[in-house]
C-alpha cells in the first residue's frame, strides 16, 4: 500500500485534538469534524484531502483565515466558524457549495464573497461589525434564513431585492431608521425581527407582506397605523413611545398574539382578530378596559400590569379560556377584584404570594416535610399515608450525604419540597440523580413553586456533573405528567416494579 | 477565557446594577415569563441587557448554565457600545 504522507500528518493532528477515533483509517471515512474550542490559530493545509467532509465545526477558536486547500472540500455543506477572529470571509468560501454558514461573533466588515455562494440557505453573520454593506448575495440565490442581528447596519436597501426566497430574517440590534419600500421583495417571508433598532418610519409596502411573525419592539416609532398584514399571527410593539397608534378594521384577521408593553398608550386598543389568544398592555397609561374585550373568546393570556385601571368590565368574566391574568400595579376597586374572583384564572399575580423561598432543608423542616408527603401519597396509589414511616424516610434521607433535600418556605412554613438521591448508572457510565417527593401544598400551587424546586435541583445535578436526572410519576397524576413533559423530561419505555422484602 | 467565578461577578445589567450571579439567583427564584422575570433583574422597562438575560432565562429552564456563552454575550454588547461611542 502506498504511504500517504498528507493523511498521516493530518491524522496525527486530528488525533491530537481528539477529533477522530482509532476506527478511522482513511480520509474518505471522515464526514463530520468537530474542532470547536481548541484555541486553534490555524488549520493545516492537509485538511483539503477530506473529500467527503460534509460538516466542519471550527467555532470558538482564534482563526483569522482558512487554508487554500479547503477549496477541495467540495462535499462540505455546513461550516461553523462562529466566534473566531475573522475580519473578512475567506475567498475560498465562494468556490464551495456550502448550504449553512455560521460566521457570527467575528469581526467581519465585509461579506461580499458570499455573492458566489449560490447554494447558501442558512446564513448567520450576527455579532459582527457590518456597517454600510452593499449587496452580498447572488442575484439568484436560495437563502431561507438570514441572521444579521447585532451589527451596525443602517440601511438594508442594497440587499433586500435579493431576498425573495427568505423565510426568516433577523435584523435586530442594528441601527436601522426605517423599513424601506424594498421590503416588498420579501415574497416568502414568514418571520421578521426588527427589534432594538431606531426605526421611525415604515414604508406602506411592509403592510402588504404575507409575514406571520413580526417583532418591532424597542424602536423609535411614534406614529403607526396598522392595517392589512393579512397573514400576521404575532406582533410585538413593546417599548415604542407612541403618540398615535391606530388599528384599522381590516388588520391581521388571524392575529393570535399582540403585545404593546411600555408604549405610552392611553387607550386599550382592540385588534379586530377573533383568534386573539395573548394580549399584553403592561406598563402603559391605560385607565379602562372596554366591554368589547369579551369578543376575544379564545383569549388565554391578558396582561394589564402597571396601568391606571380602577374598574374591570363584568364582561371579562366571560373569557372562559383565560388562564393567565397579570393586573398588579393598578388601583383596582373592590368591584374589579370581585370580577377577578369570578374570572378565576389559573395564574394571577394578584393571588401570588411574594416571599416564597427555595432552600436546602434543615432538621427543623423534616416533620413538616413528612406531613406534606401525605398530599403526594393521597394521589399515588402505590403508597400509603403513614406519618411515622414518612418521617423516618425523610430523616434517613437527610442524614445521607448522597442526597439533597430542598424546601419551599413561606413565612417559615414548608409549602413545597423535592428530594434527589445519587445513583450509579451502568448505562450512563457514572452518577445520576433520582428525583423523588416533588410536592407543593395545594394553597401554593399555580405560583411556580414546583418549577423553582425542580430548576434548582437541576442546577445542583449540573454542579455534581450527574449524567442525567430521572423520576417516576403516577400514571393517574396527569398534572404531574404534564408538568414534567413541559420541563423537558422524556418518558421512558420502562415500567417500574417493586417487591416487598 | 474567564472562569466560572469571574463570569458570575460580571455586571450584566447597569440599570439594576446586577451581577450575573444575582441575575441567575433572581431568575431561578421566579417562574414568571421572561418579560416579567427580566424586570425583576433590571427594575426597568429597557431592553439593553435583554439578550444576555434571555440566555440566562433559557439556561435556567434548560437546567444547565453555559458561563462562556453568558460572558460572550455580555462582552459582545460592551464591545458594541464602545464602537458606537467611538462613532462607528
Amino acid at each position: 500500500m502506498k504511504y500517504d504522507y498528507e493523511w498521516d500528518r493530518l491524522k496525527t493532528w486530528l488525533d491530537q485534538y481528539g477529533a477522530i477515533d482509532d476506527s478511522v483509517t482513511s480520509p474518505e471515512q471522515i464526514t463530520r469534524l468537530d474542532l470547536s474550542a481548541k484555541s486553534l490559530k490555524e488549520i493545516p493545509e492537509w485538511i483539503g484531502i477530506l473529500s467527503k467532509l460534509l460538516v466542519l465545526n471550527l467555532s470558538n477558536n482564534k482563526l483569522s483565515s482558512l487554508p487554500e486547500s479547503m477549496k477541495n472540500l467540495q462535499s462540505l455543506r455546513n461550516l461553523d466558524i462562529r466566534r473566531n477572529n475573522f475580519e473578512i470571509l475567506p475567498d475560498l468560501l465562494g468556490s464551495l457549495n456550502i448550504i449553512a454558514l455560521n460566521a457570527s461573533g467575528n469581526k467581519l466588515r465585509k461579506i461580499d464573497i458570499l455573492k458566489f455562494a449560490k447554494e447558501l440557505r442558512v446564513l448567520d453573520v450576527s455579532g459582527n461589525v457590518l456597517g454600510s454593506i452593499e449587496n452580498f448575495l447572488a442575484p439568484i440565490n436560495q437563502l431561507r434564513t438570514l441572521n444579521l442581528s447585532s451589527n451596525l447596519i443602517k440601511d438594508m436597501r442594497a440587499f433586500l431585492p435579493y431576498l425573495s426566497y427568505l423565510e426568516r430574517f433577523n435584523m435586530s440590534n442594528n441601527l436601522l431608521s426605517e423599513i424601506p419600500k424594498e421590503i416588498e421583495s420579501l415574497d416568502s417571508i414568514e418571520e421578521l425581527d426588527f427589534s432594538s433598532n431606531k426605526i421611525e418610519k415604515i414604508d406602506s409596502a411592509f403592510f402588504d407582506l404575507e409575514v406571520e411573525i413580526v417583532d418591532l419592539s424597542a424602536n423609535n416609532l411614534k406614529e403607526l397605523h396598522l392595517y392589512s398584514l393579512e397573514s400576521l399571527e404575532e406582533l410585538t410593539l413593546d417599548e415604542n413611545s407612541f403618540s398615535v397608534l391606530c388599528i384599522e378594521d381590516y388588520f391581521a384577521p388571524y392575529l393570535r398574539e399582540f403585545s404593546c408593553d411600555s408604549c405610552s398608550l392611553k387607550e386599550f386598543l382592540l385588534p379586530p382578530s377573533e383568534s386573539l389568544e395573548l394580549l399584553c398592555y403592561s406598563s402603559n397609561e391605560i385607565t379602562s378596559i372596554p366591554d368589547a374585550i369579551a369578543q376575544y373568546t379564545k383569549l388565554t393570556h391578558l396582561d394589564i400590569e402597571e396601568n391606571d385601571i380602577q374598574e374591570l368590565p363584568h364582561s371579562l368574566a366571560n373569557l372562559v379560556y383565560l388562564q393567565t391574568f397579570y393586573a398588579l400595579g393598578n388601583p383596582l376597586s373592590e368591584d374589579a377584584k370581585k370580577v377577578v374572583e369570578v374570572l378565576s384564572p389559573d395564574i394571577c399575580d394578584l393571588n401570588m404570594k411574594s416571599g416564597i423561598t427555595v432552600e436546602h432543608a434543615t432538621i427543623e423542616d423534616l416533620s413538616q416535610m413528612a406531613k406534606l408527603l401525605a398530599v403526594l401519597f393521597a394521589i399515588e396509589k402505590d403508597f400509603q399515608i403513614d406519618f411515622e414511616k414518612q418521617l423516618l424516610g425523610i430523616q434517613t434521607l437527610f442524614k445521607d450525604n448522597r442526597t439533597d433535600l430542598l424546601v419551599a418556605k413561606y413565612e417559615n412554613s414548608v409549602v413545597g419540597m423535592i428530594t434527589m438521591q445519587r445513583l450509579i448508572s451502568s448505562a450512563e457510565g457514572g452518577y445520576i440523580g433520582q428525583i423523588e417527593d416533588l410536592v407543593v401544598d395545594e394553597k401554593y400551587r399555580k405560583m411556580g413553586v414546583g418549577s423553582r424546586l425542580i430548576n434548582k435541583m437541576r442546577v445542583i445535578a449540573q454542579e455534581y456533573k450527574y449524567k442525567r436526572i430521572q423520576l417516576a410519576a403516577d400514571i393517574d397524576n396527569s398534572n404531574a405528567l404534564e408538568f414534567y413533559n413541559r420541563r423537558g423530561f422524556n418518558k421512558t419505555n420502562l415500567n417500574v416494579y417493586h417487591y416487598s422484602v | 477565557m474567564k472562569n466560572k467565578e469571574e463570569v458570575l461577578e460580571m455586571e450584566i445589567c447597569e440599570c439594576g446594577e446586577k451581577t450575573v450571579a444575582q441575575a441567575i439567583e433572581i431568575m431561578q427564584n421566579t417562574s414568571l415569563p421572561f418579560k416579567k422575570a427580566k424586570k425583576l433583574v433590571t427594575e426597568c422597562n429597557k431592553s439593553c441587557c435583554r439578550v444576555a438575560l434571555m440566555k440566562i432565562y433559557d439556561m435556567k429552564d434548560f437546567g444547565r448554565f453555559d458561563y462562556d456563552e453568558i460572558a460572550y454575550v455580555i462582552e459582545q454588547r460592551l464591545e458594541r457600545l464602545k464602537r458606537l461611542s467611538e462613532g462607528e
